[in-house]
């Protein structure tokens, strides 16, 4: 490790800084949309933040721009103290050793005509080069980590011949081949059966945990961001609406779009009709004014139509966009 | 309510598929009764048959599945003993299906009362055009959308609008039974409960039986009034849903693990815990109780016999540690 990233460790700046993100792209017809509209956060060390949204929000936008898949339109990223903005080339496959991406689809990340030790082979050597023998028991040390024991014969196994479940795994323990220390999962369980979601988070964890990532989760699911989120982000149409300590947001929402998406959630306490006024999809375009959740907001007066709120500080990390926060 | 004819039987169902190394059984001496005005919730995993349970009460198995074992009875009637003519009247007429992908379901290229109308012509042939576009006006109203997207296209709806629709053309004639098969997974968590919500207000104003397809146990546990557990083709355990709760342990070890596996919004600290190992594949099905790989409580016997549903304590479990005659062979349950 270089004394500069000891640096930066000992300075307790967070990993991940983002400010005032925003992304645009143009419509057939010549429309603009905003699907990422003034976003901040910061994700500490060895922190999980969950972000939290339905479709439309941005979320996972918001996760292509963390790794520079796409190139924001405005804003500032920096991670590990490197401004990855507008980084290319040579400086973007440097990044890549920093960050990684779980995908949803497993089956869809893996090349189905290589085995799983040549999933892990080529990052590892390319990573850290060394003798084939070195090389090999790193993949060994990959595969144990993930949980894909016994080794030797998971080694030679190709994707079809791996559960859902493994094949999550293995697409988890290629994005620790490059040692990265800071994951984005994109929906990493959604796809796989309800037995095998749990070993899934559970892995996640210890590896939080044991290795220290940082891990931007990107989630529809409140219950499993309550569970592995340190935090909790909730989007709506782009902008965010609360952030919050998990477990506070889930016990304390202040927001009414997130009361909305709790009260929906099966398994919450709430009964009976859901506090909304109507049901629209959210607009994203440029144009568009005030409170994007106006539109559906039981709350919402005319300020609300007119003018973004700011997000207030309400206590214990607690942040929340609206103009009525009084109940 | 018990001397009234059951909406569904579903008696000693087997469905195998055919194929290249054999006949693969998907569903195995399946038992279920829906009573009138009920909702039955099925709960399982990829490969645990539930889907072809469903298709089969539709008399739907296409291609290489076939039904090996029992009958199907709806209002009393052998489903599979109706002529093709009387199959196409009962189908829609006494019952139908909601499917996941309202956008498979749904013609491009067709509006919205064109769809509507062709299932009132179809299945109602001498209902007049003019009727059928006047009810397929109520339909729209019935699911709460607006007349104008009589003339819109699928393409020009959201999904859950789509799926509105493909619901009220479930309901058009009046069926005495509906078949869900995971008709909100696809759609965003808000929609989704203003979705079942509708549904449930249906069904009460209606009075027709549910049976609901779906993974999510607790979505399932909320809305039907008992739920039925498959794993391997076989039904593991049928419960009324206020007992499914981890406070009560007299459940199969799968429907235990099943509650234990996913994370929960109001509980306080409860560790999730997944079930070890995979879904099983239904090609190389292990003997006795398939769960017997995977389960915390198997003993010698699960390997060997496969457990039948017995009662115990007002549910259904397939399972062995509730058979007085082989409880010996658990040294270590309580």
């Amino acid at each position: 490790m270089s004394l500069n990233h000891l640096a930066q460790e000992s300075s307790g700046a967070p990993l991940v800084q983002v400010e005032h993100l925003a992304m645009r792209f143009r419509l057939r017809g010549g429309q603009w949309i905003r699907p990422v509209d003034d976003v901040s956060f910061t994700i500490d060390r060895g922190e999980v933040l969950a972000l939290v949204g339905e479709s439309g929000s941005g979320k996972t936008t918001i996760g292509r721009l963390l790794l520079r898949i796409l190139e924001p339109s405005a804003g500032r990223m920096v991670v590990d103290g490197r401004d990855i903005t507008h980084i290319r080339g040579r400086q973007l496959a440097e990044y890549r050793r920093v960050a990684q991406m779980i995908f949803q689809d497993p089956f869809a990340s893996l090349n189905p005509v290589k085995t799983a030790e040549d999933h892990l082979l080529f990052p590892v050597r390319k990573h850290r080069g060394g003798r084939p023998a070195e090389v090999s028991a790193v993949v060994d040390d990959l595969l144990t980590r993930v949980g894909l024991t016994p080794v030797a014969e998971t080694r030679r196994k190709y994707p079809h011949e791996l559960s859902g479940g493994q094949r999550q795994r293995l697409a988890i323990a290629r994005t620790l081949a490059v040692e990265p220390r800071f994951l984005v999962a994109d929906e990493p369980i959604s796809m796989l059966d309800v037995s095998i979601r749990a070993g899934i988070l559970k892995l996640l964890n210890e590896l939080k945990r044991e290795l220290g990532l940082s891990f931007l989760y990107i989630t529809h699911d409140l219950a499993s961001a309550r569970y592995f989120g340190d935090r909790i982000m909730v989007l709506y149409a782009g902008k965010v609406m609360e952030t919050a300590p998990a477990r506070e947001l889930v016990a304390h929402p202040r927001h009414p779009y997130t009361r909305l998406l709790l009260a929906a959630t099966p398994g919450s306490s709430h009964q009976g009709a859901l506090p909304e006024t109507a049901n629209i999809p959210p607009n994203l375009s440029e144009s568009r004014q005030g409170c994007p959740f106006a539109p559906r907001c039981p709350l919402a007066t005319e300020i609300c139509h007119e003018t973004m709120p700011a997000a207030e500080d309400v206590g214990s990390g607690h942040r929340v966009a609206c103009h009525h926060l009084e109940a | 309510m018990s001397n009234q004819q059951p909406v569904l039987e579903i008696r000693d169902v087997s469905i195998a598929y055919e194929t290249a190394v054999g006949p693969v059984q998907a569903v195995s001496h399946v038992n279920l009764t829906l009573d009138e005005n009920s909702i039955v919730g099925l709960v399982g995993e990829s490969g645990s048959g539930k889907s072809t349970l469903a298709n089969a009460v539709m008399r739907l198995l296409r291609g290489a599945a076939r039904l090996t074992s029992g009958q199907i009875l709806v209002k009393g009637q052998d489903v599979y003993a109706l002529s093709p003519q009387e199959l196409r009247r009962f189908r829609w007429n006494v019952m139908s299906m909601v499917f996941q992908s309202a956008m498979t379901v749904l013609n491009p290229v067709m509006t919205v009362e064109q769809q509507m109308i062709d299932v009132f012509r179809s299945h109602r042939p001498e209902m007049s055009v003019r009727e059928a576009h006047q009810r397929s006006l109520e339909l729209l109203d019935m699911v709460r959308i607006d007349r104008r997207h009589a003339r819109s296209y699928p393409h020009e709806l959201s999904g859950g609008m789509k799926q509105r629709i493909v619901i009220a053309i479930a309901l058009a004639l009046e069926p005495s039974l509906v078949i869900m098969d995971e008709p909100t997974t696809a759609l965003d968590v808000v929609v989704q409960r203003s979705i079942l919500d509708q549904i449930k207000e249906l069904q009460k104003e209606r009075r027709f039986a549910i049976l609901f397809i779906s993974h999510d146990f607790s979505l399932v546990s909320e809305l039907a009034s008992r739920v039925a557990i498959m794993y391997a083709g076989r039904l593991v355990e049928v419960a009324d849903s206020q007992g499914l709760t981890l406070a009560d342990p007299l459940h199969h070890p799968y429907t235990l693990g099943l509650m234990r596996a996913i994370p929960h919004l109001s509980a306080e600290d409860v560790e999730i815990e997944g079930i070890p190992g995979n879904p099983p594949n239904l090609v190389e099905l292990p003997t006795g109780c398939a769960y017997h790989p995977r389960c915390p409580s198997a003993s010698a016997v699960c390997e060997r016999e496969v457990p039948t549903l017995r009662q115990v304590g007002g549910r259904a479990i397939a399972c062995h540690i509730f058979d007085p005659e082989k409880r010996g062979e658990f040294a270590h349950v309580s």
